[in-house]
């Protein structure tokens, strides 16, 4: 029988390092998709969300049950992003490859079975990419979490340390701002 | 009622996350259906998210588990900076959007220390505390005796001179302050 994520934790606490690594295998992809989502940069996505698991492994005796695991997990993961992205400042160069390049590097054969891979929606999406990196993080953070995890504006506003009114103003500021940089594509 | 396209394209986002409540749900419901400008509008949302949700799984899926995980199981092992620790620990108090707090606590403190002089007259604030200078003197009969002492300069001066019965009051206060001091 799977072990739900709280008794993982309370595992994780007792020191079992294979407790943590079955809630890293559960939940590594979602928490790239959304670093990935505000830094918009392969490498520092996978560096900031490895460090998100590590900080998550360090301090998860301070994690009591209060939230559910994965907003805890999220918190630490958007706050070191929007950190990272402040001090980096960088234009990230990100979401350039073609389908092409990635198969040519033997990546693609994965990608080349997702849905997500008709050449319009590609482009679409990489469009979208390149038009929510002009965001600000706060607003990449409340669109991209919506996006991934269908999360609730109460669940996004305890990840952020906001209120559920300013989730939802960010996130009509964020989609009307891409939707006027997107609009014919859409 | 009935209401303008401009409001509910402004709900619409929050209508297809399910974030309002059913009267005003049903309401938006009823009106995508008639309008042909809210319906194109409530498909261009759906399909911006849809498609950012697509992008990035497309992305993540290159994710491999074995490498990813070697890398976090490799920063468990080593050991972290204590100011890493320091900052993890802080960090939930001083965070930008938390900071409300920080304005009251602020202003109680300053006020605190405004008032702080007034219940306690010989406190002083900052560098007068450090520079203080204290003029003691002794009646004694027919001699008298002033302790001059300036705290900056480490400086004591005893001061030893006979009664004047004589000297009025004004002159013998203004001795303490004599520029030879």
């Amino acid at each position: 029988m799977e072990l739900s994520d709280w008794e993982l934790v309370q595992r994780c606490q007792e020191g079992e390092v294979a407790a943590f690594q079955e809630l890293v295998a559960r939940y590594h992809r979602k928490v790239f998709m959304v670093v990935l989502g505000i830094l918009n940069h392969r490498e520092d996505a996978m560096d900031v969300t490895q460090e998100t698991f590590f900080r998550a492994y360090r301090n998860i005796k301070g994690f009591k049950g209060g939230s559910a695991f994965y907003t805890w997990l999220y918190r630490i993961a958007v706050n070191l992003s929007i950190d990272f992205q402040r001090r980096q400042k960088r234009a990230p160069v990100e979401f350039k490859e073609t389908m092409d390049d990635l198969i040519d590097k033997g990546e693609g054969t994965e990608l080349a079975n997702h849905p997500f891979t008709d050449l319009q929606s590609k482009e679409l999406g990489e469009r979208l990419l390149a038009a929510i990196d002009e965001l600000t993080p706060d607003h990449k953070a409340v669109i991209v979490m919506r996006a991934i995890e269908g999360l609730s504006y109460r669940d996004i506003g305890h990840i952020l340390g906001c209120s559920e009114g300013t989730v939802m103003s960010r996130l009509h500021y964020a989609r009307k701002k891409l939707q006027e940089k997107l609009g014919p594509y859409l | 009622m009935k209401i303008d396209c401009e409001a509910i394209k402004s709900s619409l986002g929050a209508w297809l996350d399910g974030e309002l409540s059913h009267p005003e749900a049903e309401q938006i419901r009823v009106h995508v259906q008639e309008c042909p400008a809210c319906f194109g509008e409530k498909e261009q949302l759906e399909r911006l998210q849809a498609s950012l949700k697509g992008a990035l799984e497309a992305r993540a899926s290159r994710l491999a588990f074995e490498p990813f995980w070697d890398g976090v199981h490799r920063r468990i092992l080593e050991k972290s900076p204590w100011r890493e620790r320091l900052w993890d620990w802080v960090r939930p108090a001083i965070y930008p959007q938390r900071l409300a707090w920080a304005i009251p606590v602020v202003i109680v403190f300053l006020l605190g220390i405004i008032s702080l002089e007034q219940f306690f007259p010989g406190w002083r604030w900052g560098s007068s505390r450090s520079n203080a200078t204290t003029v003691d003197s002794i009646d004694g009969h027919g001699l008298n005796v002033a302790v001059f002492r300036e705290s900056k300069t480490k400086t004591t001066v005893i001061w030893l001179f006979e009664n004047q019965e004589d000297e009025d009051e004004s002159s013998g206060e203004s001795a303490p302050t004599d520029s030879s001091f």
